[in-house]
């Protein structure tokens, strides 16, 4: 897949998993790198940017033997991007999934 | 590639590329691997599953690219900074007029008072009856009035002015750096409509009081002394007054 057309959808996926809870870059980074074949290590950058843009923060918890994780949450301005972003992607996505079975369909 | 060979490249390649909290970046790529070998995984394959570290640090470049375009930050410094001459003399200039504005009406506000309590301080009031004093002092209250109304508006479009000279440098820098810019402020509005009205009811009315005072002030000058040229009949230009 088109790495640049992978990365939206990858900020995409961090932030609909945001949406349902807080997760830290362990937990996001090998959810997604099992579902989707990229590397592990590119969802950092990912995380990164998203808050760089401020869509997300994040906080440092103290967890039970171990150093305390940073955790990414969803800001309200990320709530709004991905309100958006998830519409606008899905009305691509019927588009596409039209488009792509008509083509099938001509050929037959 | 071992661990250290992973973290090692990654630490380099971000330095190079003047990554801002490079130390931050390369701890959650240290806790992941942690976690990773607590699960009993080796180093060579969690390193493999990472990806490559040049890539990896290529990747937090191209995101952080607008903030690490090197010219751009200091052009806008530079920008910003010849700008800041003009801007500066300019409100400069505002800010004298505005005094000058503020100096005018407490100068008729001291003539209203001196004309009303009949105190010719230092003989500078030229000679005449106190009532037809009183009248003109009238006049100058109500022009002091107008003026103080005319230099708070002075005064609020300066702020606004200022303000958004601010929010246009902030903008300015926040895009050489890469971070999201403010929306820009407009001239107006600088006050509330509220304030807006009443300063206009006030201008209003001081303005006419001003006028129709002043008119009064002269006819009955013109009226009490029978003569269009009333200065004379108090003798003002004549010496009298020196006397």
């Amino acid at each position: 897949m088109n790495p640049q057309y992978k990365k939206g959808v990858l900020e995409l996926c961090v932030l609909s998993l945001l949406k349902r809870r807080d997760y830290y870059g362990y937990e996001l980074s090998e959810y997604l790198a099992n579902h989707i074949r990229i590397a592990v290590g590119t969802v950092y950058p990912i995380l990164r940017k998203l808050r760089n843009d401020g869509l997300l923060t994040t906080y440092l918890q103290e967890e039970s033997g171990g150093p305390p994780r940073k955790y990414y949450s969803l800001t309200s301005l990320g709530h709004k991007q991905f309100e958006k972003d998830r519409a606008d992607y899905l009305e691509f996505a019927r588009i596409i999934e039209e488009i792509l079975e008509d083509g099938t369909h001509d050929e037959k | 590639m071992t661990k250290n060979d992973f973290l090692s490249t990654l630490t380099a390649e971000l330095k190079r590329r003047d990554m801002a909290d490079t130390q931050e970046i390369v701890s959650e790529y240290e806790q992941h691997i942690a976690f990773k070998m607590a699960d009993g995984y080796s180093e060579e394959e969690i390193v493999a599953k990472l990806g490559d570290p040049f890539l990896i640090a290529a990747q937090f470049e191209t995101d952080d690219s607008q903030e690490k375009k090197p010219g751009a930050k200091w052009l806008a410094i530079g920008a910003l900074f010849i700008l800041a001459i003009p801007a500066a003399l300019g409100f400069l200039m505002l800010i004298v007029t505005a005094i000058t504005l503020a100096a005018m009406a407490i100068s008729f506000g001291a003539l209203a008072v001196v004309l009303f309590a009949d105190l010719n301080v230092y003989s500078l009031i030229p000679p005449m009856p106190y009532w037809n004093g009183a009248v003109f002092g009238l006049a100058a209250a109500a022009l002091a009035l107008l003026l103080a109304v005319g230099c708070v508006y002075y005064a609020a479009f300066i702020r606004q002015l200022a303000r958004a000279y601010q929010r246009l440098r902030h903008n300015i820098m926040a895009s050489a750096s890469g971070t999201a810019p403010l929306p820009n402020l407009t001239i107006f509005p600088q006050l509330g409509g509220k304030t807006k009205r009443r300063l206009r009811l006030l201008a209003l009315l001081s303005f006419a009081l001003c006028t129709v005072s002043l008119i009064l002030g002269i006819l009955a000058a013109i009226l009490s002394t029978g003569s269009f040229q009333f200065w004379h009949s108090w003798n003002w230009f004549s010496g009298a007054s020196a006397g």
